[in-house]
């Protein structure tokens, strides 16, 4: 399992060789940008209230909204208004600028009340457990998880991400054995492959070791350590720290190396979490012919977002943070050249509850609604469908505004596989309820 | 894996009374440090001689009575005049107790408890909330669970950090609801979790296979209503206020008026009569969580996981669980009883015997505070109160008093990609790995902060294989596999003088996997 690639004994060789067998692999320059796909997943961990991300601003929807959100509901005169494709009135919280602007310019869209499904659902069936439920729903741990690996019911060991690189893997799409799942922001489920590891490594870090130089008792030291990392004491834990160790060391100089190739972005990132963790993957972008990658998954991550209490304050720091980080995101890719080539996407753990609690914040709910980015995305436009803003009414499990989805994670995901390269026939196996659902593509994406 | 015969060539300055100690009776070398390993920040030759002194129970009752370690109160306002932020100097104590601390058991338990009930930084953000409520883990470490559900419930900090404080009822005319916040992370986190566990924490199925939940959203719902009414304590001098602003010392106290006394529906089946006022709802809840027997395998699980092995086996698990239950006297929930029963169960304790082999699915990944403060110990680290050694922590994706959610650093569910339980692996990736090696390397050629210093004298010595035999002793409960002593003895023989050579075995040790996971 851990074996993703045996560690070469490195014997006499100097420092200066270690770990060239990547570059050996790579033909010069043999991948162009032209046929590059990028996924890039930004996760906002402790579920976004979507319901103040977009809200709907013909005149029944709004008194709706309203009428129910109470002290978590926005102004008209603080929600920047956008018009739809199809001509429909929308207003975007206005600490969402950026977004608000790239929708109107066609490069974002909107899919609205996602979550987690195993089959589609009514309050009815809800209601009464007729049908297949998601397992734990409103927990934080269980639909994070959920979201990362579109299993909906039992525990999954991979992530729909993982299992992208997998086919990657088998189909050798890169010309390279650099990880094609990257994390900027730490483990995670979503990357983890059945025949695949990810790689996660922190904004502006090196994978390089430090404190090693060409004398002979530092050589001495290295091979101490790496000959360790190639033996196997049975113990399983001390095997995954093995494997993880070999992985650093195996990527760290190609890493390294192509982006010592790189001129700097012009794009200037704003300098937050998400803004930094953005400018670490539009590097990678940038070098990924170097790498020899022609497919690669990204995963970003921002948190904070469990507003319980004060909640419009606290969105009001985190909304800005995700909107200029994209717009500064989208800008590089156009800088290289890219835009075409790189799609962004949101996730969360769920939506909020659409009654507020006693301290003007919300509690744990279910379908929200996320965005798409990227010059390949047929943006301006709603997909999916808002639900029916009234407590306890047809799209509500209970009482408090927790929406039942209408498009599932895994119709969500096979809309972005197929822009990637998957192929119909192999995205079954990768979202195991897409057959529940009858519409396969939701459009955004051509 | 090979493991050496228990050698004593070891320098007797440093192993006296392990020398001495004949009789049959007396712990090994190996099983004292590995015993520290679990009960403590990590084996010293001081503290292994001790421990084969006094025998595990003296040595656990001895702990038991120790209350030593404080961390200091900070002020509410920094010079500034600003809010007070810095949590630097609580972060630089913690270290220091753990590294010289002679409370080292109740350290152990108390940071364990804090990876439960968790309070963050991230946005509890006054720095004086924490010492206090650190204090509650210390005070409680060896008391009643029960005890320790009530203290850090009406815990101000918690109260802000999971919005029990000033969680008003339901209010119609406004359209506000119960903030559940705190009731679902108190059941789910912090007491029995999601599932139905059987005493061997199995997951209880249904007919069809399914794993039973323990409750469902109508509980939280309730829950919350049950645990309305609560405010921060009200500072000195200022005028008590149905919804206090945060203040961080004393307990949260009871505010009727906004307590929901409708009745309630709760865990188990249980009811909370209409009419009782908030203190009672309290109590009925808690004791209704403490009924569930499901709360003995997950809190024992738990416990188990942060000292000794991230898999214990089901019947590691139902033997610990079943003291959980009852201590014996019939008492549920006595930590000394739970925390003796881990420490001393044959699973943990099988290791001891050098000769037995080792379970492969034995230890856990010595999660960042816990790695930096072992080498510490066993590298006679001095630390000032400025020593900045949490920065290395933080550094390694733990940063002290700032787990980025509730979940904590990482989370007791998490598994290896074949499914074995190993919540530290959490944190530990590419990046993080690259870090640990890099920060042994700081350690050891010396760039630590001004306050940090360590001492390798012990180690230095002229002859290459009594020197890493040292290492083993120190690091290793004395058992390190031949192929790990061949590796040190290969750097340390490559090195000039002994103490680069003491430097560059202690490298090879350090970042070696056979010392990260703590078998």
């Amino acid at each position: 399992m851990f074996s993703r690639r045996n560690f070469i004994r490195i014997g006499a060789a100097s420092l200066g060789t270690l770990a060239l067998r990547r570059f050996a692999e790579i033909p010069a320059l043999a991948q162009t940008g032209s046929g590059y796909r990028a996924l890039v997943c930004v996760f906002l961990y402790g579920g976004n209230d979507s319901n103040n991300t977009i809200v709907p601003m013909d005149d029944a929807s709004y008194k709706a909204y309203q009428a129910a959100r109470g002290s978590l509901g926005i102004p008209a005169s603080a929600l920047t208004q956008v018009q739809s494709a199809a001509g429909a009135p929308y207003g975007f919280f206005s600490p969402l600028a950026e977004v608000a602007g790239m929708f109107s310019s066609k490069e974002l869209a909107v899919v609205a009340n996602v979550g987690s499904l195993v089959q589609p659902l009514t309050r009815a069936q809800y209601q009464a457990a007729l049908a297949p439920i998601p397992n734990n729903l409103f927990s934080h741990a269980d639909q994070q998880q959920q979201w990362q690996t579109s299993i909906a019911q039992g525990n999954s060991p991979t992530g729909w991400g993982g299992r992208v690189a997998d086919y990657v893997k088998a189909q050798g799409l890169n010309s390279s054995q650099f990880p094609t799942f990257l994390s900027v922001a730490g483990n995670t489920l979503e990357g983890a492959g059945a025949k695949t590891q990810m790689l996660a490594i922190s904004p502006g870090g090196s994978l390089e070791l430090a404190g090693f130089t060409s004398s002979a008792a530092s050589q001495a030291r290295w091979n101490a350590l790496t000959n360790l990392l190639t033996l196997n004491s049975g113990v399983s834990l001390a095997q995954a720290a093995n494997s993880t160790m070999s992985m650093s060391i195996d990527d760290a100089q190609a890493l390294a190396g192509a982006l010592g190739k790189a001129a700097p972005l012009k794009t200037q990132f704003p300098a937050t979490t998400l803004g930094q963790q953005l400018q670490q993957v539009a590097q990678i972008i940038q070098v990924q012919s170097i790498l020899g990658m022609s497919r690669q998954v990204f995963f970003c991550s921002v948190g904070s977002f469990d507003t319980h209490t004060g909640e419009l304050p606290t969105l009001n720091t985190l909304y800005p943070e995700l909107s200029q980080a994209l717009a500064a995101f989208y800008s590089a890719t156009q800088e290289l050249g890219m835009a075409q080539n790189v799609t962004t996407f949101t996730e969360s753990d769920f939506n909020r509850t659409f009654q507020p609690t006693s301290g003007d914040g919300s509690d744990h709910a279910w379908g929200g609604h996320h965005l798409v980015l990227g010059g390949a995305v047929q943006g301006g436009r709603i997909y999916g469908s808002f639900p029916t803003f009234e407590l306890g009414g047809p799209d509500d499990t209970d009482v408090r505004g927790r929406w039942i989805p209408t498009t599932s994670i895994d119709q969500y995901g096979a809309t972005l596989c197929s822009w990637f390269g998957i192929p119909d026939s192999a995205m079954n196996s990768i979202f195991p309820n897409l057959a529940n659902f009858s519409t396969r593509k939701l459009g955004f994406l051509g | 894996m090979k493991r050496l015969p228990v050698f004593f060539v070891i320098s007797a300055a440093f192993l006296a009374p392990s020398i001495n100690a004949q009789t049959a009776a007396v712990m090994t070398d190996r099983a004292a440090a590995r015993f520290l390993d679990q009960a403590a920040w990590g084996p010293t030759a001081a503290s292994i001689a001790e421990l084969q002194q006094m025998g595990i129970a003296g040595w656990l009752s001895a702990q038991f009575a120790l209350n030593t370690s404080d961390l200091p109160d900070q002020p509410l306002v920094a010079s500034s005049g600003q809010a007070n932020r810095n949590l630097a100097p609580v972060q630089a104590a913690f270290f220091q107790n753990a590294v010289t601390g002679q409370d080292q058991l109740r350290q152990r338990v108390a940071f364990a408890l804090s990876e439960m009930w968790v309070v963050s930084a991230v946005s509890t953000k006054d720095a004086y909330a924490f010492p206090p409520y650190w204090r509650l883990f210390r005070d409680n470490a060896f008391g009643n669970y029960r005890d320790i559900m009530k203290a850090l419930t009406l815990s101000p900090a918690m109260g802000n950090y999971l919005n029990m404080a000033n969680n008003n009822k339901g209010n119609a005319a406004q359209g506000t609801a119960a903030n559940e916040n705190y009731a679902r992370e108190l059941m789910q986190l912090f007491t029995i979790g999601l599932t139905q566990l059987n005493s061997d924490g199995s997951a209880v199925v249904d007919s069809s296979g399914n794993p039973a939940p323990t409750y469902d959203q109508s509980v939280v719902t309730n829950t919350a209503r049950a645990l309305t009414g609560w405010t921060y304590p009200t500072a000195p001098h200022a005028t008590a206020k149905n919804n206090n602003p945060a203040y961080y010392f004393g307990q949260m106290f009871a505010v009727e008026a906004e307590h929901d006394t409708t009745s309630k529906s709760i865990i188990g089946g249980a009811t909370v009569p209409a009419g009782q006022t908030a203190g009672q709802d309290l109590d009925s809840v808690l004791d209704a969580l403490m009924a569930q027997k499901t709360m003995a395998p997950f809190v024992s699980r738990q416990l188990i996981q942060h000292l000794v092995t991230s898999h214990p086996s089901p019947a590691y698990i139902q033997r610990v669980s079943g003291v959980f239950l009852d201590n014996g006297s019939g008492v549920r929930g006595d930590m000394k009883a739970v925390i003796t029963a881990i420490l001393t169960d044959p699973e943990a304790r099988a290791g001891d015997d050098s000769s037995a082999a080792p379970n492969p699915n034995f230890g856990h990944l010595r999660e960042p505070v816990l790695f930096l403060a072992n080498i510490l110990r066993g590298l006679n680290a001095t630390l000032g109160a400025s020593s900045a050694i949490y920065n290395n922590a933080a550094n390694l994706g733990q940063e002290l008093f700032y787990p980025p959610t509730v979940f904590s650093y990482f989370s007791p569910l998490y598994t290896l990609e074949n499914g074995d339980p190993a919540p530290e692996f959490q944190i530990y990736s590419a990046q993080t790995a690259t870090n640990r090696a890099d920060v042994v390397n700081t350690i050891l050629y010396g760039a630590l902060d001004k306050s940090t210093a360590i001492n390798l004298t012990p180690f230095e010595q002229s002859d290459v294989s009594s020197m890493v035999n040292y290492i083993s002793y120190v690091f290793l409960h004395h058992a390190m596999s031949s192929d790990l002593q061949q590796a040190a003895i290969g750097a340390a023989a490559a090195a000039t003088g002994t103490k680069a050579q003491a430097q560059a075995a202690l490298y090879a040790v350090l970042t070696s996997s056979e010392y990260q996971i703590a078998q």
